[in-house]
């Protein structure tokens, strides 16, 4: 411990910046337009040092915590800290300033007292639209990364005197829905402002040199929870691998390799050894790289460690520029956020199978099961469903899986079948268990989900974006492999189609759409030898 | 009716509080009795017999209790059989597909489904989001589920058919073929009629398993009570509930007890005409606080109980893991209090049962606060040494005095509570900093203070009764019911002769019970509360006393509201999506109690030091709290005790006693 501040006012600071990055997120989901953030709460919220290093943050996603803590020492590498000024609200969306893919719009506001920086607030929200080439900003057959929607870099759209309405007007002309996108600007700003309001308070309360000393006490803590943790992991060099089911433009298997280092109380992850950049929206970011691996190390020995910048200092993560976890600028990566983001993760655990198999699960649903549906209702309105599939999660050397569920980076919920009928113009005609999906194993896998969907008008738009069809859930220690992630069309006229996991097709009224997710990995040779 | 006293009861886990008041005189009693989990109903005969009463004195018994909470917790459930639409039984099991832990490997990630695939049963039917059908029910898969499910050796049955809350004839034809074959049925139209179907079903599910319990209890309080006495219970929604109502729908005791406490909370704001308040109730391994706005607890409709959904309206009572067994301890540099609990056994340190980790109640104790001379509640001694004992070794690790580690315990276990008082005015709109905290509960009122300086509040009241709220609750209650249902209507399609025809059939259901219990239709009272939003959202806003009779008067009342809650409003389509009504028989005047007059312990009045800062122990005055007059005026320090609870005063703070009994504390700041 460096600082030269005591237990207890290091608590009680933590507790209240804890507690405005949490107000943050409270703030987003009250002031939004889109139901996107005021139900599903696809936003995040977080506090930074003054160096950008994360303090504090709101909602723990864990795809959004690698990003979070990056986006503002990206931001300070793009525009120098003596441009910023009180009142300043900047807007960004590149994936390669600490993002991960354009619909996840990042506000930030410099929080000055005495004169200084203290601190960053930043609010992330996933917009429900930011242009590109179809409704939703979802392009499953994109080839570059303008296709994908508006690129926003660094741009300050409030200043102490209010918004700057032509940078604004510049925004809300290039995406769809300009109403609920302004909701959801003033939204963030508003959050970044509660914060700030927040923040000075605490300075006044504590005095800044305190508050500082306790945020270097964060940091100094969870550096050394995350040290003791990897002290924990048996030391050596191991290797896993596994792979994405194409390039999403209908190449072969695409490879994610990485050889991990444990050397006491530091670790390095090498992904130098993985696939080139995908033709298609498979590409991910570094930070989304980081964050799949603190999710691994956290998930593994450390639930409990505080996200704070500190975490990060024993952990490297090496990527190859041009690889599919470090592309050019040009690459789409729409699609890398949620499903490249779980490949990272699963071959950082197959890596360390041979290190610590008693704590590993086997592979699980680790893809989000995308379907977008895009039609007009009956009543002419026009709807579009996003809807994720969870499937079997893997077994353990302890339990089986449990089935139909979301694992390690993503938890987003299904959306009820008596929500679908209602408010889209499709019925679902089944949802149950897909029996039997589930790996073999000492322990079995879990099933995935049967669900049957049937358009009730003509001229649905249906794009998917799923893995696991083609490279299943992988069994552990003997155990059997999961079924694979299935989704057949059937025509209204008994015609069926294997649909691909990336794939823009068309749907009339009376076509059905089975999905059958994959079951999760079985743990243990089945034929119980012991 | 012959004793004219009403008696409020709240049965906890450890103790049963009672109030009694009585109408003609006005007299007010109250008492703290030992709870007797083996024989509840002798545990009622002791607590009216602590307040001087038998059973036949009263007219009106209310009963809040924790036992259905806590056979949920405990999983002491019957066995439920499901019965649901063809294609649909697994969404029991299939649930959200949302993992409860996010970084926790080892554990399940979803509770096991309440009812087994084996004992899943369907029928074929189906009908749309508007009740229309889309498939007949039919009678030879209806024959051969009820076989199933009364073959199956459950104790109670779940009927829970998809879009079932728009329409209910499938439902009910279910339920007159399992009539006579099992006794318990639970229909989701009845428990929840609310789109959603997971939701719902794992709630009528829940409901159903609660049933046989539910009516045991229920059976006995029934052949137990005087012919002359009527009996309610106390709902989770903060009103009043008839045994026969809960009979059928027993999850409205699943926040019986907290939802007492927290309408105590409402009636004191309603009468001291505070506009936005805050109910804090800190007991030993939580603290529950509920905001009030208009003298109305803040109600939800949706949360979790060990982690299954409950769908019900009931207060928006959020708990916090820190109470006063919650245990210190030092994790890399910083010092944390909680979740971890000594719960009732061991206990904290200074209750000597073998407790050796350091607690807040052992901080309190150490700081001088609480008396460690007065037996709490004449049986439970403290150990000023044990508790010195515990802290000892946290205050060397931190390079403190006993005394500075206690205060830091009380600083850290006060922000978590003030975080939780941010969330839940965030959440809404309000700046929490413009509330009242209204302090109760065993430990609420020693905190108060402290909470609300750390918060930024400049009132806290602790009410007359404070030690015995929840029954005070009870005894304060309006008699009244509630129910949410979906009802979709269009701004485009309004149809006021359906909406008045669903509304009706809502109401009168509700009446039902009040009207069987003697009340005249006339009097009663009903609030109707809707919820709109803009076609295509999902989120709606409620709106109060709406105009279901006048859409473009509704449409107004939109729009200004969603203007006010989130800054924009358009003149886009809006639907209605929700109905929830209650039907009550307003208070009777002169609802509040006389002075306190509860059973005191031995008074004690001297100087202590107790310490509040750095600065060192202070001289102390330790108050009764009996002896306080009407407007009397107590500046910090002081201490103020009753046979239950300590209200802690530091210096700086300003305490007023008004002639009903509750005293208002102005927090000011520490000098």
């Amino acid at each position: 411990m460096t600082a030269a501040v005591d237990p207890v006012t290091l608590e009680v600071i933590r507790n209240a910046l804890t507690a405005i990055a949490e107000e943050m997120s409270l703030v987003v989901m009250r002031a939004a337009r889109s139901p996107l953030l005021r139900e599903a709460g696809d936003l995040s919220s977080a506090l930074t040092d003054a160096d950008g290093n994360l303090i504090a943050q709101g909602r723990d996603i864990p795809m959004h915590l690698g990003v979070m803590s990056l986006t503002v020492k990206e931001f300070l590498k793009r525009v120098r800290k003596d441009r910023l000024a009180p009142g300043d609200v900047w807007f960004l969306n590149l994936p390669e300033v600490g993002g991960n893919h354009l619909p996840d719009v990042k506000a930030i506001r410099p929080v000055f007292a005495d004169g200084a920086i203290r601190a960053f607030a930043v609010s992330l929200a996933h917009w429900a639209d930011i242009g590109g080439a179809v409704p939703g900003s979802y392009v499953a057959n994109a080839t570059d990364a303008w296709q994908e929607g508006l690129r926003i870099a660094p741009t300050r759209l409030f200043t102490a005197d209010g918004p700057d309405r032509e940078k604004l007007d510049l925004i809300l002309a290039n995406v769809r829905g300009a109403d609920e996108r302004e909701g959801d600007i003033l939204a963030q700003m508003a959050a970044t402002r509660a914060a700030e309001d927040r923040l000075l308070r605490v300075y006044d309360e504590h005095g800044i040199g305190v508050v500082e000393a306790a945020v270097a006490a964060i940091h100094d803590r969870a550096e050394a929870q995350m040290r003791e943790a990897l002290r924990a992991l048996p030391d050596g060099v191991y290797e896993g691998e596994d792979f994405l089911d194409d390039d999403a433009a209908g190449g072969p298997p695409l490879p994610i390799r990485v050889t991990v280092t444990l050397d006491s109380d530091r670790a390095v992850f090498d992904f130098t050894g993985s696939g080139d950049a995908a033709r298609g929206p498979l590409n991910t970011t570094p930070f989304i790289a980081a964050a799949s691996v603190f999710y691994v190390v956290k998930a593994l020995v450390g639930p409990d460690i505080q996200p704070s910048g500190g975490c990060y200092r024993p952990l490297e993560v090496i990527t190859r520029p041009g690889s599919v976890l470090n592309p050019s600028p040009d690459k789409p990566v729409v699609g890398g956020n949620h499903e490249t983001s779980q490949r990272v993760a699963d071959a950082v655990f197959r890596a360390l199978e041979p290190a610590l198999p008693e704590a590993l699960s086997a592979g699980g649903p680790t893809t989000s099961g995308l379907l977008l549906f895009g039609g007009r209702r009956e009543d002419g309105a026009w709807t579009t469903l996003y809807e994720t599939h969870g499937g079997g999660e893997g077994a353990r050397i302890d339990r089986d899986g449990a089935p139909v569920i979301r694992v390690h980076m993503s938890n987003v919920m299904n959306t009820p079948a008596e929500v679908i009928e209602a408010e889209y113009p499709i019925q679902v005609e089944r949802q149950a268990l897909r029996r039997g999906s589930g790996g073999a194993g000492r322990h079995r896998g879990g099933d995935g989900v049967h669900r049957e969907y049937r358009m009730r008008v003509d001229d649905v738009s249906l794009t998917s974006m799923f893995e696991r069809r083609v490279v299943p859930p992988y069994g552990l220690q003997g155990g059997e492999n999961g079924a694979p992630f299935r989704v057949t069309i059937v025509r209204s006229g008994g015609a069926e189609e294997d649909l691909s996991g990336k794939a823009n097709v068309r749907l009339d009224r009376g076509d059905r759409v089975i999905v059958e997710s994959c079951g999760g990995g079985g743990y243990g040779r089945p034929e119980t030898d012991d | 009716m012959t004793g004219g006293w009403q008696a409020g009861i709240d049965m906890g886990g450890t103790f049963i509080d009672v109030v009694a008041r009585n109408t003609a005189s006005g007299e007010a009693r109250s008492a703290k009795v030992r709870t007797r989990t083996d024989d509840r109903i002798a545990g009622i005969r002791a607590a009216l017999a602590a307040v001087d009463l038998a059973w036949e004195d009263v007219d009106d018994l209310t009963h809040g209790t924790t036992m259905a909470t806590n056979a949920i917790v405990e999983e002491k459930l019957a066995e439920v059989a499901l019965i649901a639409t063809e294609g649909f039984a697994d969404t029991l099991e299939i649930g959200r597909q949302n993992r409860l832990h996010l970084y926790r490997l080892d554990l399940p990630p979803k509770v096991a489904p309440q009812v087994p695939a084996e004992r899943r049963f369907e029928v074929a039917e189906r009908l749309d989001h508007k009740g229309r059908t889309l498939t007949p029910l039919d009678p030879g898969s209806v024959e051969a589920a009820v076989s199933a499910a009364t073959a199956s050796g459950a104790g109670a049955v779940a009927v829970v058919l998809m879009h079932a809350y728009a329409n209910a004839s499938h439902e009910e034809a279910l339920a007159e073929a399992l009539a006579g074959r099992l006794p318990y049925v639970a229909l989701s139209s009845r428990v929840n009629p609310e789109a959603r179907e997971y939701e719902r079903m794992a709630t009528t599910v829940l409901s159903a398993s609660l049933m046989p319990l539910v009516a045991g209890y229920l059976d006995g309080l029934e052949a137990a009570k005087p012919e002359t006495s009527r009996l309610h219970l106390f709902h989770s929604a903060g009103g009043m509930a008839s045994p026969r109502a809960l009979r059928d729908l027993p999850l409205g005791l699943a926040l019986s007890g907290p939802a007492a406490g927290v309408a105590a909370a409402g009636h004191v704001a309603a009468e001291l005409g505070i506009g936005h308040a805050i109910s804090f109730d800190m007991g030993g391994t939580t603290t529950d606080v509920c905001l009030i706005t208009g003298g109305r607890a803040e109600i939800d409709n949706d949360r979790r109980i060990a982690g299954r959904p409950l769908r019900q309206a009931m207060v928006a009572v959020e708990s916090i893991g820190a109470g006063g067994g919650s245990i210190a301890h030092l994790d890399h540099g910083a010092l944390t209090v909680g979740p971890e609990s000594a719960g009732a056994d061991p206990g904290p340190a200074c209750y000597g049962n073998g407790g050796a980790a350091p607690t807040v109640t052992d901080a309190n104790l150490l700081l001088g606060y609480m008396d460690a001379d007065r037996l709490l509640g004449g049986d439970i001694g403290l150990d000023r040494t044990a508790a010195r004992a515990a802290i000892a070794p946290l205050a060397e690790a931190m390079a403190m005095s006993e005394e500075e580690a206690a205060l830091g315990i009380l600083r850290v276990a006060n922000a978590s509570m003030t975080r939780a008082l941010g969330r839940i005015t965030v959440e809404r709109g309000i700046d929490g900093r413009d509330c009242t905290l209204i302090a109760f509960g065993g430990a609420g009122p020693m905190h108060a203070v402290a909470v609300a300086r750390a918060f930024g509040i400049a009132t806290v009241v602790v009410p007359a009764r404070s030690s015995v709220f929840s029954a005070l609750g009870c005894v304060a209650a309006e008699k009244s019911y509630s129910q949410q249902q979906t009802m979709r209507m269009e701004s485009g399609e309004w149809d006021s002769g359906q909406v008045a025809a669903v509304h009706e059939t809502m109401r009168a259901r509700l009446a039902e019970p009040l009207v069987a219990a003697g009340h005249g239709a006339e009097e009663l009272k009903t609030r109707t509360v809707a919820g709109v939003r803009y076609s295509g959202q999902s989120y709606a806003v409620e709106i109060a006393g709406p105009a279901l009779d006048d859409p473009a008067a509704l449409g107004r009342a939109f729009r200004d509201l969603h203007e006010r809650l989130y800054g924009f409003a358009t003149d886009e389509p809006w639907e209605l999506v929700t109905l929830r009504q209650t039907v009550s028989v307003p208070r009777a005047a002169g609802g509040a109690l006389g002075p306190d007059q509860t059973k005191e312990g031995p008074a004690a009045r001297r100087a202590d030091g107790c310490l509040f800062g750095p600065e060192g122990p202070v001289e102390t005055p330790r108050l009764d709290r009996a002896v306080l007059a009407a407007g009397q005026q107590v500046d910090g320090p002081a201490i103020i005790e009753d046979a239950w609870s300590t209200i802690v005063l530091p210096p700086g703070a300003a305490l007023r006693a008004d002639d009903r009994g509750h005293l208002h504390i102005d927090v000011g700041s520490a000098p």
